[in-house]
C-alpha cells in the first residue's frame, strides 16, 4: 500500500491491517471494538489481492487532500470516466503535477471530488486519448448488482 | 381477499397498493443539504423536502439517479422515508450498536452523528454494508460479521431493525406468499433479539425497535413481550404515522403502546413500517 501512496504523496499514513485489508481509524474508534474480530474498521483504504495492492476510494479521497498529482475533468469527462472510458484532451479542465506518459493521476471533477485514478497514456497537448482509467466509481454499480443477486439467492 | 387482508381491517388499516415516493437521504458527512439540492436541481432533478425528516428529499428525475456521479460519489443514499425514521428517533449522542445492520442504510445514517458498531450475520448481505460504507466515505464504523446474540458489550444507544416478514408494498404477491406460521416464526426470533438488545443496554439507555412489517405479532406483541419481561418503558415518538395498537385480536395491550408508530403505506406514501422507542429503567 505504501508503495502506491508514494506515487502520489510523501505524507505519512498510519494504517491498521486486518488480514489483507487496510484501514485508517482514529484512536477513539480503536477503543470501541468488541471482543470479536472485526471485518471493517474505520476508513477502508484498500486490500492486497494476489500480492497486488488494490486501492479503495477512502484512500483516493485521502490522497486527494495531500497530492498534487491530479487531473481535473469537465462534466462530460466525468460521465465518460465513470463509465470506464478513457479521458480525452477535450475532457480536461487542467492538469496538476506530472504530465509524463506512464504516471498515475487522481481524477477529480470540477468540485475537486475524486472519481478514481488513471494512467497517463498520451500527451495532453497533442494526443486525443490522454488518461486510461485504472479504477472509477462506476464500480459501485457493478458491485450493487452483484450484491442484490447474492442477497436474493441467500434468502431462498 | 387473503386472511391477512381481513386482519388489516381489524387494525384500522387496509391494503391499498401504492408506489412509495422515491426518497433520498443526503450524506451530510460529504455535502450539505443545500449544496446537494443545488447540484441535483442543476441536472433538472425535482426535489421536495420530506417534512418529517431532517436531511431527506422526495425526488423525481428523468434519468436513473443511481447512475449519477453524485450517487456514485456517495453524496446521497436512496432510502425510503419510513426507513429513515428509526435513526432519527434514536437520536444517539454516543457510540451506537446497530444489531441487524445490512445493507447499511441506517448504519451510514447513524454514522453521520456518532461512531457505530454494525453487526450482521449474513455473509452475502454483509458485502452490501462494506460497499455502502466505502461509497459514502464512512470513517467511524466498525463492522462485524456476527450473530448479534453473541455480543457482550453494553451500549447507551441500540438500533434493532429486526428481520421481519416485510409488507405487501415491498414484494409482488406478498399477501399470497405469507402466512401466520411464517409471521409467528419471525416473531419468536424478534423476541429473542429484543431480549438480547435490552440485555446489552445500559441503565437509562435507549433502544429503538423497528420492522417493515405491519403484523402485530412482529410489532406491538414483541414490544408487549419486552414490557412484560424486562425493566423498560416506552417513550413518545414525534413522527408521522398512526399510533401503535393497544387492543387487537381480542388482546388488550399496555396503554403506552400507543406511543409506538405504525406507518400504513396508503396514508404515508412510504413502505409499511413500525417503530418503538424504549428506555431501560
Amino acid at each position: 500500500m505504501l508503495d502506491f501512496v508514494s506515487k502520489f504523496t510523501n505524507k505519512e499514513i498510519k494504517f491498521y491491517k486486518l488480514n489483507n485489508k487496510y484501514f485508517l481509524a482514529s484512536p477513539e474508534l480503536d477503543k470501541c471494538r468488541l471482543e470479536q474480530k472485526e471485518q471493517f474498521f474505520g476508513l477502508y483504504l484498500g486490500e492486497d489481492i494476489n500480492d497486488q495492492f488494490v486501492p479503495a476510494f477512502g484512500l483516493l479521497d485521502w490522497l486527494s487532500k495531500y497530492s498534487n498529482e491530479k487531473v481535473f475533468v469537465k462534466d462530460i469527462g466525468e460521465m465518460d470516466f465513470l463509465y470506464g472510458k478513457s479521458l480525452r484532451s477535450r475532457h480536461i479542465l487542467r492538469v496538476e503535477g506530472e504530465k509524463t506518459i506512464g504516471f498515475l493521476k487522481l481524477i477529480q471533477n470540477e468540485y475537486d471530488e475524486n472519481l478514481g485514478y488513471g494512467k497517463i497514456i498520451g500527451d495532453f497537448t497533442k494526443t486525443e486519448q490522454v488518461i486510461k482509467p485504472k479504477l472509477d466509481r462506476g464500480i459501485f454499480l457493478k458491485r450493487e448488482k452483484k450484491d442484490k443477486r447474492l442477497s436474493s439467492e441467500s434468502k431462498r | 381477499m387473503s386472511y391477512l387482508t381481513d386482519r388489516y381491517k381489524e387494525m384500522g388499516g387496509e391494503v391499498k397498493f401504492i408506489k412509495p415516493r422515491r426518497c433520498i437521504r443526503v450524506n451530510t458527512k460529504k455535502i450539505s443539504v443545500e449544496k446537494l439540492k443545488e447540484r441535483l436541481e442543476k441536472k433538472h432533478v425535482e426535489l421536495d423536502k420530506v417534512p418529517f425528516l431532517k436531511n431527506a428529499f422526495y425526488v423525481k428525475s428523468k434519468f436513473n439517479l443511481v447512475s449519477s456521479p453524485e450517487y456514485l460519489m456517495g453524496l446521497f443514499y436512496i432510502q425510503d422515508a419510513a426507513s429513515q425514521i428509526p435513526a432519527e428517533v434514536l437520536n444517539p449522542k454516543s457510540l451506537t450498536l446497530d444489531m441487524c445492520a445490512a445493507p447499511g442504510s441506517k448504519t451510514t445514517q447513524l454514522c453521520e452523528k456518532v461512531p457505530v458498531i454494525a453487526v450482521d450475520s449474513n455473509k452475502d448481505r454483509f458485502k452490501a454494508i462494506e460497499n455502502n460504507l466505502e461509497r459514502l466515505g464512512i470513517d467511524n464504523c466498525i463492522a462485524y460479521l456476527l450473530d448479534s446474540r453473541e455480543i457482550n458489550k453494553t451500549f447507551d444507544y441500540i438500533l434493532l431493525d429486526a428481520p421481519c416478514s416485510g409488507n405487501y408494498i415491498l414484494e409482488d404477491d406478498w399477501l399470497k406468499k405469507n402466512n401466520l406460521k411464517r409471521i409467528q416464526e419471525r416473531s419468536y426470533l424478534q423476541m429473542e433479539l429484543i431480549s438480547k438488545a435490552i440485555s446489552l443496554l445500559n441503565k437509562n439507555g435507549v433502544l429503538v425497535y423497528s420492522t417493515c412489517s405491519l403484523e402485530p405479532e412482529e410489532d406491538e406483541f414483541v414490544i408487549q413481550f419486552a414490557l412484560d419481561n424486562f425493566p423498560v418503558k416506552l417513550e413518545k415518538i414525534d413522527c408521522t404515522g398512526d399510533d401503535g395498537l393497544t387492543k387487537i385480536f381480542g388482546k388488550k395491550l399496555d396503554p403506552t403502546l400507543k406511543y409506538c408508530k405504525r406507518l400504513w403505506p396508503y396514508k404515508t406514501n412510504t413502505i409499511g413500517f413500525f417503530i418503538a422507542r424504549l428506555r431501560k429503567c
